[in-house]
């Protein structure tokens, strides 16, 4: 990466915090790099590019940055601010001394109980110390009053998916697929979640949805795969009696079939002879007797 | 038409202490907002009633993109006759809608609203109008048609005038209106001396808000969401891929 200037730095900083990018990397590269020699040109700015400082800083494990150049600075400052609670309380978290970051949460959550991000911090420290059930209960609760909360319900959905409850993941996805019915990834997983689950109904659904993340995004592989081998179990699965649908689920598998060896063959990557001949391999040893 | 020559004191005595009252009077009240402005506080239930109503939208919206089992779920889960969320919040007391007349905290906010934006903007707009009233301050280097003539010679009626010309009055609105990018530049981003911007918060502050009387909301969202019938989008999708 280039060194920036320190007006292009700000900027970077800026955009990734407006747009709320976890580039806590790049962001830390920046603060050694540039910002942190001209932290008294910044201005009354100085304040918020310290909290994302020491957020990134914690996130990256460099807790001397975040402890010693940015929240103590900020402590300083605002002395009662809870925001600045907070981040010590991220900082005990960093350090895995849970009780103590639970402690300040409670007392911040006791002064003002609308706290979005303490309280997902609280649930995050359930998450760190591996006690899913206990988090999936929490997330639970906290849905109940943040009913549009779309992150936690993608969280809760992985939670779930990390217990293998798949009718609640199910669940889960379909709210973030009403949140945006224009994600082609949100079909891609909730076809698969379906997928998973495996009776000859949820496969139907299945089918659809992969269908659908591939009109959405054409490109996506994964969507083709999965709609290739949905439509193969499919076709497998169903009684000779029904003809018409047998025949349907061989077109849409074929069809699938041909878009996935088109499209390896299409890669702008160095056309690697191996890759086109494995999926061959694939197709051919998951053909229909 | 004989060309007009102003005397050097207006620009000393006018033309400046205009713009450094209004950039002046900017800044206080950039600190004046800091000083006043009061967090607001919403309680647990007001919070979660918004969310609500934003979650039965989505659904109305996009409960096509659901499989049918799934839709009917979630509408039986707002809409239920004894339990549904909607049907509950119907039935609430509506004792508990707020009067912004009668709460004291809503009106305290009023106050302060109308102190550190109206107030300013009345009181020293009347002075400058009062106190430099009548002079021509400047000329625009271009010539300009006769209906800018309202706009940049407020106090001065004059039909035979140049209309580029601007008056004191009129270089007093320019300087509100214009001085946002020096604010930008001495107090940073996201100042509050800027009057447009306050002005635009009072326009959309009104469309976020929590509703006045929840009842009534409530049942206009039951309603809503009780005529929406499910019909799958993805009806076969296959058909428009596979051909």
């Amino acid at each position: 990466m280039k060194t920036m200037n320190w007006e292009e730095s700000v900027e970077t900083l800026k955009k990734i915090r407006e747009d709320g990018y976890r580039k806590s990397h790049e962001v830390i590269a920046i603060w050694i790099d540039c910002l942190s020699h001209f932290t008294h040109k910044l201005g009354d700015d100085a304040w918020v590019i310290y909290e994302q400082v020491a957020i990134a800083a914690l996130d990256c494990g460099r807790d001397d940055i975040a402890e010693v150049q940015c929240i103590r600075k900020l402590r300083h400052r605002f002395s009662s601010s809870q925001r600045v609670r907070r981040l010590e309380g991220m900082y005990y978290e960093s350090k895995r001394k849970f009780e103590e970051a639970r402690e300040i949460y409670d007392k911040i959550l006791k002064a003002d109980e609308t706290d979005l991000m303490t309280r997902k911090r609280k649930i995050a420290i359930l998450k760190a110390q591996h006690q899913s059930s206990e988090a999936i209960k929490e997330l639970n609760k906290h849905l109940l009053h943040f009913q549009s909360d779309y992150d936690s319900w993608m969280e809760l959905c992985d939670l779930y998916l990390s217990e293998q409850d798949y009718a609640k993941a199910a669940f889960c996805m379909e709210e973030l697929l009403l949140s945006n019915p224009h994600n082609h990834l949100y079909y891609q997983k909730y076809a698969e979640i379906k997928y998973t689950q495996g009776t000859a109904d949820n496969l139907h659904i299945a089918r659809s949805y992969f269908a659908q993340a591939i009109k959405i995004n054409p490109n996506n592989m994964r969507a083709l795969y999965g709609l290739y081998l949905t439509t193969n179990t499919l076709a497998t699965s169903t009684k000779p009696k029904e003809k018409k649908e047998h025949t349907k689920m061989l077109k849409t598998m074929s069809w699938a079939s041909d878009q996935i060896r088109k499209k390896v063959k299409s890669t702008p990557l160095p056309v690697n002879d191996n890759l086109i001949d494995a999926t061959d391999y694939l197709f051919e040893s998951l053909k229909i007797a | 038409m004989a060309e007009l020559l102003l005397d050097s004191q207006i620009r000393i005595w006018v033309f400046l202490p205009i713009v450094v009252i209004t950039f002046l009077v900017g800044v206080i009240r950039h600190y004046v907002t800091i000083l006043m402005s009061s967090e607001k506080s919403v309680d647990l239930r007001q919070i979660g009633d918004s969310q609500v109503f934003l979650r039965s939208r989505a659904l109305r919206e996009n409960g096509k993109y659901l499989p049918k089992v799934a839709f009917l779920m979630r509408k039986g889960f707002m809409n239920n006759q004894e339990k549904g969320v909607l049907t509950t919040g119907k039935k609430r007391e509506p004792t508990s809608a707020k009067n912004p007349m009668t709460d004291p905290s809503m009106m305290t906010d009023m106050l302060k609203g109308n102190m550190t934006n109206v107030l300013p903007m009345i009181l020293i707009g009347g002075w400058i109008n009062w106190a430099f009233s009548g002079f021509l301050t400047t000329k625009a280097p271009f010539p300009l048609t006769l209906r800018f003539k309202p706009m940049l010679q407020r106090g001065i009626e004059l039909g035979s005038l140049d209309a580029s010309w601007v008056s004191s009055a009129s270089w007093y609105f320019l300087n509100v209106f214009g001085l946002r990018s020096v604010y930008t530049l001495v107090l940073g981003q996201d100042n509050a001396a800027d009057q447009t911007r306050a002005m635009q918060d009072q326009m959309t502050g009104q469309a976020m808000g929590v509703p006045s009387d929840p009842s009534k909301a409530f049942k206009a969202e039951w309603e809503a969401l009780e005529v929406t019938e499910h019909e799958w989008a993805l009806e076969d999708v296959e058909s428009s891929l596979v051909k």
